[in-house]
């Protein structure tokens, strides 16, 4: 069960690391280059095949793919996946439903075995996602105001430009102390970002490997966040990616969660 | 007869038409065995091979599901879980062909969701999607925005599979006198006379899921009607015979359920009104042993998380209403289930311990299992089945039975 309990994520990984065309040429503090970050165009719909690669120390991988589409319905981004491989939890299918405000998402599992849409509790933010590399929160799905963000340095890597941006929970308890981000001063597009545990050690580190405009909005194709503490790996890559294709509202509820693909 | 070569017209048309553009089979390979802690005898060797063929298609969709049971004497059970075929239009859906229907937000326990009966032969223990039957039914589902509403019919009865005697879920009822079974009225002839009729509205919101429900129905479970031979010759009448007969009686319910979420803890509840139940009864003056009376059934139940282990907890009450003393069940009869399940190691290994308590008889059946999967398709299962309490108990009855098993599978 606890494999499938997941939030709007996946998709939100694009906002997380998202990109600006933007170029700016004025100083910005850390919270403002974290809220350029976020704030992107990421289209009104999305449809993408996503392919999850674990791979354990021993270089031994298990591989998840997902069939999913999202949708910004007003104040409300909706999001439904189908689960295709393993096969233990094929045709399984997750939908969220993601307020803008404080409101709680709602999120719901349709469970093929037992024939059942259930609601789940949505907080299981520090929780990973199907035995990945990442939580719920690495997905994307933290918000602006959870984190204090100070901008550290600017830093030249590989003849660009970065912003170095460090975040610190305001919930002390959190699973991480802080994250520090590199992000593109030109474009705000994310380099990497680096996670560090309750006892300030680095645990992860994310990495993006490959970008492209579809529809003219930026996609991140490929990433991989590798636990540097205990030398395992999850690699992220969409395919198929369309945007704006017009989904129709109706794919978001539960008639399409128990019809499936 | 029509009725069953129209399905399987429909099924071959379907199958041919979506085969053909994107057949699915998936499925597992299982071997399941399970020893008695008392006697060392074995409770179950069975292997399993479960198939699932699906097409779909933009309008219409089948799924064919075949189980096929191998158990330890060489014996084999092939069982048609599901057959049916889906047609979609824009605004409803038809289910038409064997199905399993599934109702209701309660976890193992079975209140309104009433549509599909159980195959009781091992008790509670086959995985929740093992222990229901498939029915015949026709089912149509109207959407309108969130909400669904659902009409299932029916045209012919299944009843709940009950162990067969020699099983080691037999339990009789012990009786003063040998008695003797007469099952002539335990079978009804298919047709609209004997159908069923379900109906269901269902909304899913950002506030709260519910469900709302009724039925004309059948009692899943037969009343023994049971008939008395005195002999009188003493002057004393002495009980010298007992002819007992099973017979379904019609039943009317209504009810429904709900599922909300409050500072990231579930809250689930369900319930329903059962008119026309019948109770066995001692009252010398009842007819066949048998009284009709109203019944509740209920459950409210939470989920939450503590760390990264997952709890769930429900509280069910069946209670009868203007209850006489005579009668063989308790008025009430409390139950309590608790869930705790721990994923670790990257999600290749769980922890779940569940357990279904009875507060009214003091006894429980507690189920420790630990899954290790080796790869994405090939796991190992190692669990225990322990009853224990009271033998007048639902669960306690079977404390002879506790048992440890190991399941092993493949799915592909």
């Amino acid at each position: 069960m606890r494999k499938l309990q997941f939030t709007t994520a996946l998709f939100a990984l694009i906002f997380v690391f998202g990109l600006n065309t933007e170029a700016l040429a004025q100083n910005y503090n850390g919270k403002q280059i974290i809220e350029k970050v976020y704030n992107r165009d990421t289209g009104d719909d999305q449809t993408s095949d996503l392919t999850m690669t674990l791979t354990n120390k021993n270089g031994a991988q298990r591989i998840r793919t997902i069939k999913q589409f999202k949708k910004v319905l007003g104040t409300v981004d909706k999001s439904i996946m189908f689960f295709i491989s393993p096969s233990d939890v094929k045709n399984t299918s997750f939908m969220s439903w993601a307020y803008d405000s404080d409101q709680t998402d709602d999120q719901w599992i349709y469970l093929p075995a037992l024939k059942k849409t259930k609601r789940i509790s949505s907080d299981s933010k520090s929780d990973y996602f199907m035995g990945s590399d990442f939580t719920y929160d690495d997905l994307g799905d933290r918000k602006l105001e959870d984190d204090t963000h100070e901008l550290l340095r600017e830093e030249t890597l590989n003849g660009v430009d970065y912003y170095v941006v460090e975040s610190i929970p305001v919930d002390e308890d959190y699973m991480y102390s802080k994250t520090i981000v590199w992000v593109n001063t030109s474009n705000f597009i994310g380099l990497k970002k680096e996670f560090y545990d309750e006892d300030e050690d680095l645990l992860k580190i994310l990495s993006i490997e490959d970008i492209e405009k579809i529809s003219g909005i930026w996609v991140i194709k490929r990433s991989e966040m590798k636990n540097v503490q205990k030398n395992h790996k999850t690699s992220i890559e969409l395919n198929n990616v369309q945007i704006n294709s017009g989904l129709s509202e109706s794919k978001f509820s539960e008639r399409m969660m128990m019809r499936g693909l | 007869m029509k009725t069953k070569i129209l399905i399987i017209v429909l099924l071959v048309t379907a199958g041919q038409y979506t085969v053909a553009q994107n057949p699915d089979i998936s499925g597992y390979v299982r071997n399941y065995t399970g020893v008695v802690f008392e006697t060392g005898d074995f409770s179950i060797l069975q292997n399993t091979l479960n198939l699932d063929l699906s097409g779909s298609g933009d309008k219409i969709a089948f799924k064919a599901n075949p189980m096929l049971y191998h158990y330890n004497a060489d014996s084999l059970n092939l069982q048609l879980r599901e057959l049916y075929l889906d047609l979609y239009f824009k605004n409803f859906d038809l289910r038409i062909g064997k199905q399993q229907v599934v109702w209701g937000k309660a976890d193992g326990a079975f209140i309104t969701d009433v549509v599909s009966p159980l195959n009781l032969t091992e008790f509670l223990l086959p995985d929740f999607d093992e222990i229901r039957r498939g029915v015949n039914a026709v089912k149509f589902d109207y959407y309108l925005g969130n909400s669904t509403f659902e009409v299932i019919w029916l045209p012919n009865f299944t009843a709940t599979e009950t162990p067969a005697s020699g099983s080691i879920w037999y339990k009789q009822a012990e009786f003063p006198v040998a008695p003797v079974f007469d099952w002539s009225k335990s079978e009804m002839n298919p047709g609209l006379e004997n159908s069923e009729l379900f109906v269901k509205y269902a909304a899913l919101t950002s506030v709260i899921d519910f469900e709302i429900m009724g039925g004309y129905t059948w009692d899943d479970l037969p009343s023994m009607h049971v008939s008395k031979q005195l002999d009188m010759s003493s002057g004393n009448p002495v009980l010298t015979g007992l002819d007992i007969t099973p017979e379904h009686h019609r039943l009317y319910l209504g009810g429904g359920s709900f599922s909300t979420e409050i500072k990231g803890i579930v809250l689930r509840g369900e319930a329903a009104y059962y008119n026309g139940k019948y109770f066995q009864t001692e009252d010398p003056m009842a007819i066949d042993a048998l009284v009709e009376k109203d019944y509740l059934h209920y459950l409210v139940g939470l989920d939450f998380n503590i760390g990264n282990v997952k709890f769930s907890s429900q509280f069910i009450q069946e209670a009868i209403m203007d209850y006489d003393s005579q009668m063989q069940k308790e008025e009430r009869e409390n139950t309590m289930t608790f869930l705790a399940r721990y994923d670790l190691l990257r999600e290749t290994l769980h922890l779940e311990l569940f357990s279904y308590v009875g507060l009214t008889n003091e006894d429980a059946l507690i189920r420790p299992k630990i899954t290790y999967d080796f790869d994405d398709s090939f796991s190992i299962l190692l669990g225990s089945n322990i009853f224990i309490g009271d033998e007048n108990g639902r669960f306690g009855k079977y404390g002879d039975n506790s048992m440890a098993y190991m399941k092993l599978k493949y799915s592909f």
